[in-house]
Parts: C-alpha cells; structure tokens; sequence
C-alpha cells in the first residue's frame, strides 16, 4: 500500500516537472517571435513638488503611423512615428498643448546624436543643417520636458531597420489605408511595467585637497582657491542624456586642472600658498541642490578660509568670448581682481573674457549658476561660461542635442590654460607680468589627448543624478581620477531633496510586428470555408455522384429519422 | 486576432483531412482504425526515420545543398515507403475494399505527418503578432502532402496488393511511385540547390501533386478494369 502510494507520488512529481517544462516551453515562446527589436529611450517622468511632468506611460501596444496620416483620423489608438528631421514642431506643440489624445509618439534622431556613433568630424558643408537640427531638437526637448503628457513618448535612433518600417508606413499612410493584411500594417509593442518612483535618490559629491606649503612656525590656515563642476545632467531622454558640452567639458576642465596642479605641488618648491581645493558636484539641474549639500557640509573654519571658488559650467563649445557671471557687484574687489586675472590671460591667448552681474533673489529658490551657492553662504566666487545668460530650470543641462560632436576640443583646451594660468598667476603673486606657465611644449604643457579621452568618456555616459548609483562605474571613475591627483578625496553621498520626484524605466526594447487586420483573417476564414466545401462537393460528386450531394442537401431530417 | 489567424491556418492544414474523411465513402464504411493505424506506423517510421537520419547524416554547418548527403537523406527517405508497405499488406484491416483500404491509410499517413511537422510551427508562430504568409503556405503544402499520401498509397496498393494488372503499366506504376516517393528530396533540391523561395517551392508541390493524383487516378482505375 505504502509503495503504492510512493509510486503515485513519484509519478505526480515526474508530472509536475513534465508540466513545469511545458510552461517554460510555452514562456519562451511567447518572449522571441518579434519581426525586429528597437531599443528605445523613454521621455523622463518626473514630478516638480507633486505637478507632473514628461511621458507618464511606459507601456505600448499601437498600431504605427507616420505624420501622412489622414486629416480627422482617430489617433487615439495609433503610435505617431517622427523622424526629427522631418519634424514640425508646431505640430508637436500644438498636440501637447492641446493635450489631444494619442496613442504614443516614437522620435527618431539621425545616427549623428548617437553616443555610439564612432564616426569622427562632420562635413562643413553639413554642419549648416546640423546646426538648425540642433535647434530643433533643443526646441522640442524644452516642449516635452515642460508639459505633462499621458502617453509613452520613445526615442530611437535612426537605421536601415527602422527606416525601412518608416517607408512602409508611410506608403501606407500615402495610400490612404492604414494597418492593412500584406502591405504592411505594424504593430509597435514596448512591454515595460509600470513606472516606479525613485526611492530618495542619492546624489554624490567628491572633493578633492591639493594642500598648499605652510611656512614653518605659520599658525594661521592657509587660503583656499576652490574650483568647482557640476557633473550631471538632464534630458528628455535620461538615458541619452550624456551632456559633452554641459557639464562634461566643465568636469574634463577640472580634471585637467588638478592633473597640471598636482605636478606642481608635489614639488616643495613649486608648492603654492593656496590650498586648493577640487569639487565636482551633483545635483546641477535642480538648483544645484548637491553643491549646496556640499557648502552646507564644511566647518565655519573651512568655509571662511576659501579665497574664491570658481565654477565651471559649459566651456566646450565657445569660438572667442567667454563670459564671467557673478552676483556681487562688478565694484567688488575680490570680483575685480579675479577678473582682471582672467582678462589678463585672455588677451595674451587672444580670447575675450566678458563680466555678467546677475543679483541674487533670495527669496526666489531658482539657482541658476553654481557660484550662487557660495554667494548665498557670502563666499566669492564666480561662474566661467560660454552661455551668456543664465538658463531656465532645466535648460542647458546636458540634454538630446548634448552630444560630442558639437563640442570643440580647442575650447576645452583653451578653458583649461586660461583658467590654470589665472590660477598660477594669483598663487605665485603673477598678477599682470606676462610668464607663461603652463606653456606649450613644456612639462606643463595641457594634454589634448587626456582631454579627449575623457570627453569621450564623457560623451559617452548618462549621467542623470537619480539614475546615477553612488557606486556607479563613471561615479568611481571620477573618483579614482581625483584620487591620481589630489588628496584626501571624499565620496558625499546625498539624499536629492527639494521638489523633485523621478520615475524610473528609462530604457526599454520596442518590438516591432507586421501583423494583419481582422478583415483580412475574417476574409481568409471565408476563404478557407468556400474551398473546404468546395472540396467536400468534389469529393462527394467524384466518389458518389452528384446526387449524392443533392440528396445531402436536400433530405438531412430525413435521413437522421432513418437513423433514429 | 493572433489566434483567428492560427484557427484559420489550422483549419487550411487539417480541414481537408476530415473533410476527406467525411465526404468520400470512408466514412461510411467506418475506416477510421484503419486511418489511425496507419498514423501510429507513421509514428513508428517517422522515430526509424530519425534515428537512421541521426545515425548516417553529418550535420551541416551551412544550408547549402550537398548531393551526396541528399542522397542518402533521399534513401533514408525511401523508409516511408517500406512503412506504408508494412500498413498496407501486414496490418490486418477490417473487411474494408482495396479502393477504401489505400485511401484510409494514405489519410492517416498525410494526417499524421501534418500533425507531427505543422502543429508545433503553427501553434508556435502563427500566434505571433507577426504576420508572415508561411503558414498559410505551410497549409497548402499540407493540402499538396495529403494528395501525395494518397497517392503514394494507391500505387503502393497497386504494386503490392493487386496481382492481375496489365503488364504494359507495371512500369509505370514503378516509376511514379518512385517519383513521389522521392518528392521530399526534389523540394529541398529546389529549395536549397536552386534557391526557390517557400512560395514557389509549395506552388510547385501543389502542381505536381495534382498531376500525379491525376495520373494515379488514371493508373488505377485502368487496373481496375479489366478485372471488373
């Protein structure tokens, strides 16, 4: 009896195993029969104190269209597919301000916006149209950004796949039928869950000493010189949003810094009076809210020793003038002679060095320059961009259009040498003789190829705060390379806080399916039914006779009479 | 809407069997065992047929076409006929005709290869979202196998179960047997040693199934006649 039972027991678990399979069998299945994969690149979702903004949606299962589609046609349902080229951005606007109902938007950008194109340098020729495509692109970014829209909103980047799906639906849309059997209605499906908030998102300082020479016997702290970038960035698409010029430029500016400084300070004799002190903060787009956590984190000590801090903020794509945005008054004698620093060493490298004084409103809990921060704690300082006005919340941050091939090399490198330059000049008591001390050619020379590396780097990275782990690889990188040249270098992990609230699903792989419609499978069922019975008559007619099937016909009753 | 589209294709793949069944005279004779008892010989033939396949072929890394390999697939291929000799000669039917004998078996045959080669693909791919024309190609070249089948089996049954046939056909019978049987490796010629596509390859299969049905048809009805 007991070993019978064993035996049911073995053979109910031999079952279960037999069943499990079959379900893993019929898992797969489902998972890989699409026509053709797409990664695709979500609009960000996030909140601004509860207020919702960005693509509130991940999910999509639509039909595909182009921008030929009928007038006064249902879009509710449908996926409206937009080359960025062709793009009209009034079109655009007018559906989101409209808040029309659609099924979802799918962006296409050319391959050039692409962090994985290897291709070098552009044409000349080309870089007319790039630039207004540059535009564009800001343009619908600050569009998509600012508005809350209740559909998924995907970024793809062009290629033969892809635009051979546009053709085809766009001769379909051409042709005034829309989604038919053979000639190609798609289907696109992003099968992501539900976007979920970011828990607390962790925001990370690293700060950097180069301590400077302290006279034997000398009680008094030395003066600091603290030189400041914002790292992160924002996007439509945060996993796009790589930012070579803003703040990636800043960040590779300041690396470059500390690497020509700690050459000179690990010499005693070249070892200046300055400390200096290197910080590369997060948190840039929401009001610099990391560089505050950082300022907020120093001893009263360390806050009143620092000189003057100068931030960095997008210096990698200006042609001749920068500009030097302050908040005290240009009067001020710490910002005249910081200035006069830097107009110095501009006319010897043939830039220009403008000074923009924006006041400070207190009450307004917008910042938008770094070096507010330290002038609302009462510290000098002072923000070197090429931007010659302050930006909007969220503007200028490293978004789409942010990539490596707007950047210029050659600024980057200029940044580098007039701000080290200026630097030297102040600590080794320089101030108006023309020496060069980082010249070309010399042991001080700037490195192109180690600001090239790390643009690429760069340009190659989304660095969006609350996607951005405190034990994120670039994170550590940055980290290891402040290290290589600066001591005492602390990791300051942070909560975001303030008003923003993020969700996450910033990727995600749209299948697209060529499918049929309905009509078409109905008319092949009646098809098949026409030709079955064909068939059946053929059948009948060749092995019985005719009358047969008329007698089939004709007297069923009957016969099933007969049989009863 | 995916699974309209699969019933449909599975109405094109196994529709025509049972309407075979149903409309010809089989049905009113009860040859269903028969039917199934080939299908299970089928079975049988189709695990030969694997393990011979497994035992003699090299796996190819390319899809190209490889004479020597095919001809040995092409032999192993002729297992099928020695599968339907054995269903149609040592398996003990019911006191059913020769005429309904050939067609039950054939059925059965072309029943079980549709099941055992079309239903996974079909219930696999046809639920897909995606819309290909394959299984609705695949159907018809269920349709164009059962003709085959039954075709197959009424030479076989001409071959071997009938003596007084008229000498002068004897070869003929011999040889289009030979022709169907070797269907299987003339498709995968056309389709991998010239490049065909699916489509024109089942068009062809469709063809030529018609015109030895029609030349089967032909044959057997004039063995028939002079013994009746």
């Amino acid at each position: 009896m007991a070993s019978k039972k064993q035996g049911q027991r073995q053979v109910l678990e031999s079952m279960y195993s037999v069943i499990a399979l079959v379900f893993m069998l019929v898992a797969c299945v489902e998972l890989g029969d699409a026509a053709s994969a797409v990664d695709v690149y979500r609009l960000i979702q996030y909140d601004i104190s509860g207020v919702p903004f960005g693509s509130r949606l991940a999910s999509l299962n639509h039909h595909a269209s182009s921008l030929h589609f009928s007038p006064g046609a249902d879009l509710s349902r449908t996926v409206l597919v937009i080359p960025v080229r062709e793009l009209d951005l009034g079109f655009v606007k007018e559906y989101i301000s409209q808040r029309q109902p659609l099924g979802g938007l799918l962006f296409l950008l050319p391959q050039i916006f692409s962090f994985e194109n290897k291709e070098g340098t552009t044409d000349s020729d080309q870089n007319g149209g790039l630039e207004l495509l540059k535009n564009k692109l800001i343009e619908l970014e600050q569009s998509l950004i600012h508005a809350n829209i209740l559909y998924p909103v995907y970024f793809a980047f062009e290629d033969e796949n892809v635009n051979a799906v546009l053709a085809d639906i766009k001769k379909n849309d051409a042709a005034g039928q829309q989604a038919t059997a053979t000639t190609g209605g798609y289907k696109f499906v992003v099968s992501a869950p539900e976007p979920k908030k970011v828990a607390s998102p962790v925001i990370t300082n690293i700060q950097g000493w180069l301590p400077g020479l302290k006279a034997d016997g000398d009680a008094t702290q030395l003066p600091t010189i603290a030189i400041v970038v914002s790292y992160d960035t924002f996007g439509a698409a945060p996993a796009l949003s790589v930012g070579s010029d803003s703040n990636g430029s800043g960040v590779v500016a300041l690396l470059e810094i500390a690497r020509l400084f700690s050459i000179l300070y690990s010499n005693p004799k070249t070892r200046g009076r300055y400390n200096l002190l290197f910080g590369l903060t997060s948190g840039g787009p929401y009001n610099y809210n990391g560089t505050h956590k950082w300022l907020r984190s120093f001893d009263q000590r360390l806050r009143e020793s620092i000189d003057y801090a100068i931030c960095l903020n997008s210096v990698g794509s200006w042609d001749n003038e920068l500009h030097l945005h302050v908040s005290k008054p240009p009067e001020n004698a710490y910002i005249k002679q910081i200035f006069e620093g830097f107009t110095n060493v501009a006319e010897e490298l043939g830039v220009k060095v403008g000074l923009k004084h924006k006041k400070i409103n207190i009450s307004n809990s917008r910042v938008a320059w770094e070096h507010e921060q330290f002038s609302r704690l009462r510290i000098t300082a002072a923000t070197l961009s090429e931007l010659s006005v302050a930006p909007g919340l969220l503007e200028s941050t490293g978004g789409l259009s942010d990539g490596r091939h707007f950047l210029n090399e050659n600024a980057v490198i200029r940044t580098v040498k007039l701000v080290a330059e200026s630097l030297a000049r102040h600590i080794y008591g320089h101030q108006g003789k023309s020496i060069e001390i980082f010249a070309n050619g010399s042991s001080l020379a700037v490195n192109p190829s180690y600001i090239r590396s790390w643009l690429d780097l760069l340009s190659r990275t989304p660095r969006v705060a609350p996607f951005l782990s405190k034990n994120d690889p670039f994170v550590m990188a940055l980290k290891k390379e402040l290290t290589d040249h600066t001591d005492e270098v602390i990791m300051q992990n942070e909560v975001l806080d303030g008003m923003f609230t993020f969700y996450d699903s910033t990727k995600a792989t749209l299948n697209v399916y060529q499918v049929a419609s309905v009509t078409f499978d109905l008319l092949l069922l009646l098809v098949l039914g026409s030709y079955l019975i064909v068939l059946f008559s053929f059948l009948v007619i060749i092995t019985r006779g005719l009358d047969d099937l008329i007698s089939l016909f004709r007297r069923p009753p009957s016969r099933k009479v007969k049989t009863a | 809407m995916t699974v309209f589209h699969f019933f449909n294709c599975a109405i094109l793949t196994f529709g025509p069997h049972a309407v075979y069944y149903s409309a010809t005279p089989l049905s009113e004779y009860d040859t269903l065992g028969t039917s199934v008892k080939a299908a299970l010989v089928y079975l049988g033939t189709a695990l030969v047929k694997l393990v011979c396949l497994a035992t003699f072929l090299k796996v190819s890394e390319n899809d190209s076409f490889d004479p020597s390999q095919e001809f040995l697939k092409a032999l192993i291929g002729f297992i099928d006929v020695a599968g339907l000799y054995f269903a149609l000669t040592q398996l003990t039917h019911r006191n059913i005709s020769q005429n309904h004998k050939f067609q039950a078996v054939g059925l059965g045959w072309a029943f079980a290869d549709s099941v055992l080669h079309r239903l996974a693909p079909l219930w696999v791919g046809a639920r897909g979202l995606e819309f290909t024309w394959d299984y609705i190609l695949q159907g018809i070249e269920a349709n164009a196998n059962l003709v085959f089948s039954i075709s197959l089996a009424a030479l076989g049954s001409l071959m071997w179960l009938r003596k007084n046939k008229p000498k002068t056909l004897i070869p003929i019978i011999y040889a289009c047997a030979g022709i169907v049987a070797t269907m299987p490796s003339i498709t995968s010629y056309l389709r991998r040693g010239l490049g065909w596509h699916f489509p024109k390859v089942v068009g062809f299969e469709l063809f030529t199934s018609l015109v030895m049905a029609f030349i089967s048809w032909q044959l057997f009805s004039a063995c028939q006649r002079p013994s009746a």
